[in-house]
């Protein structure tokens, strides 16, 4: 009965992170096209919101990943699970407060490295996956993003230069629609996927399904619900951030930075090199701004950027061990995690009744 | 080292993010530039650069829209 009611916990909690995950996360994928005026914010948002619902049944095949590649799954519990994704959760609402952007993928990984580490040591860390999968794709994905759109940008200035600009600006912004489309598609793919993962990990932990089962279609269908219905809410801070505080973008700016985007996560994904949604469209926005000028770059703002990159995954770590060590003064049973979700509730409640006065959409311009 | 950062998948990426990236944006920005030309010839009563920029225009406008398609399928193949 207890282990049901944790299960129960955890599921809820993967699917509350799931929501914080489409509203932080897609708004990234969404901001270039609103800031350039591509397409009106709300338009923007509900086809981000639809492809990424269809971007979760797309494939299952990377389902487990975060947790079965940074973490022993063999010693992973419902109630480890359950303290990491509150790890995640926390950074996730804690960079959206701030308006940074950040990868929801690295808060759920550090977020559960940190619960495993705190419940079974430093042998719950597979330090190769975490490496390999999570530390070097982080440094190389805005790296390379930035790169491809600052050339792209370049060569796009010498081949549209001294044409009308009003014919350029159009054209560029339909092709926005179409490469923020298949950002928004490759984002449900990858992130509702991992939602999945955890769900299906925390339901083998449990003894509900068999070791190496696939995602039964309640978990699909209510992965991609989640994040689809945060997509749809809207991360307006982010949006704001991405598509207007780094850079002063035009249409042109705003299509270098999605294609480079869409060019790098489709390339990762077919070489099997996972990179951050976040992390790709970021570096895009600044390197499409570097193209053009260095000093078009608003290089403070970037800073705060990659300083809450660098936090993520030991910060969502610290919180995750904490949150483990506050739900064992509890005991093994439910009672833990029932207090800590309260808890937990009372803050994210308190958070969104601070911001959402001053969180008005962005204009498009 | 070398088999935790997957140097080979990690260069494959490199390369490709670049041709693709590169590539497709600019692939478009002729159709644009295609586009635009193919109103001011038409404006100017020069009916047959008109007509060659518009099938350029064309031409690109269906590598970028073949590009988007093989994303797709990359996805579902995943």
């Amino acid at each position: 009965m207890s282990s049901d009611v944790i299960l129960v916990i955890v599921v809820g909690t993967a699917l509350a992170f799931d929501f914080t995950n489409g509203f932080h996360d897609t708004a990234n994928v969404v901001a270039t096209s609103i800031s350039t005026g591509a397409a009106r914010p709300q338009v923007a948002i509900g086809i981000a919101a639809l492809l990424n619902f269809v971007g979760a049944f797309i494939s299952i095949s990377v389902a487990a990943t975060v947790a079965n590649d940074v973490v022993n799954a063999d010693v992973i519990t419902p109630t480890i699970v359950f303290a990491g994704l509150i790890g995640a959760i926390a950074w996730n609402l804690a960079t959206w407060y701030f308006g940074l952007p950040s990868s929801s993928s690295h808060a759920l990984i550090g977020g559960v490295v940190g619960s495993a580490v705190a419940a079974v040591g430093f042998d719950a860390v597979l330090a190769d996956g975490l490496v390999g999968k999570v530390l070097i794709p982080a440094v190389v994905a805005p790296i390379l993003a930035f790169l491809v759109a600052g050339i792209a940008i370049g060569l796009i200035y010498r081949v549209v230069g001294g044409q009308r600009p009003g014919t350029v600006t159009r054209g560029f912004r339909y092709g926005q629609i179409i490469s923020g489309g298949l950002l928004a598609l490759a984002h449900g793919t990858n992130d509702a996927q991992k939602t999945m993962g955890v769900i299906t990990l925390a339901l083998v932990a449990n003894g509900t399904l068999g070791a190496n089962a696939d995602p039964p279609l309640w978990v699909i269908v209510s992965a991609a619900a989640a994040i689809a219905l945060g997509t749809y809410s809207g991360g307006w801070r982010i949006i704001r951030t991405t598509g207007t505080r780094i850079i002063k973008m035009d249409a042109a700016q705003g299509f270098a930075a999605q294609g480079a985007g869409s060019a790098v996560i489709l390339a990762s994904t077919h070489f099997g090199f996972p990179l951050s949604t976040t992390h790709v469209i970021n570096g895009g926005v600044m390197g499409a701004g570097a193209g053009k000028r260095l000093s078009a770059v608003r290089w403070g703002v970037a800073g705060n950027i990659i300083v809450a990159w660098l936090l993520t995954l030991p910060t969502a770590a610290a919180i995750g061990g904490a949150t483990y060590g506050v739900t064992r003064i509890f005991g093994t049973g439910a009672l833990g995690p029932v207090l800590v979700t309260l808890m937990a509730l009372s803050l994210i409640a308190a958070a969104f009744a601070r911001r959402s006065q001053r969180g008005a959409p962005v204009p498009a311009s | 080292m070398a088999v935790v950062v997957e140097t080979k998948e990690l260069m494959q990426t490199v390369v490709a993010s670049l041709i693709a990236g590169v590539g497709v944006t600019v692939v478009f920005s002729i159709a644009i530039w295609g586009v635009a030309r193919f109103a001011d010839l038409s404006r100017n009563e020069r009916p047959l650069a008109a007509g060659a920029a518009a099938t350029l225009a064309g031409l690109a406008l269906a590598v970028t829209l073949a590009a988007v398609v093989f994303g797709i399928v990359i996805m579902t193949r995943k």
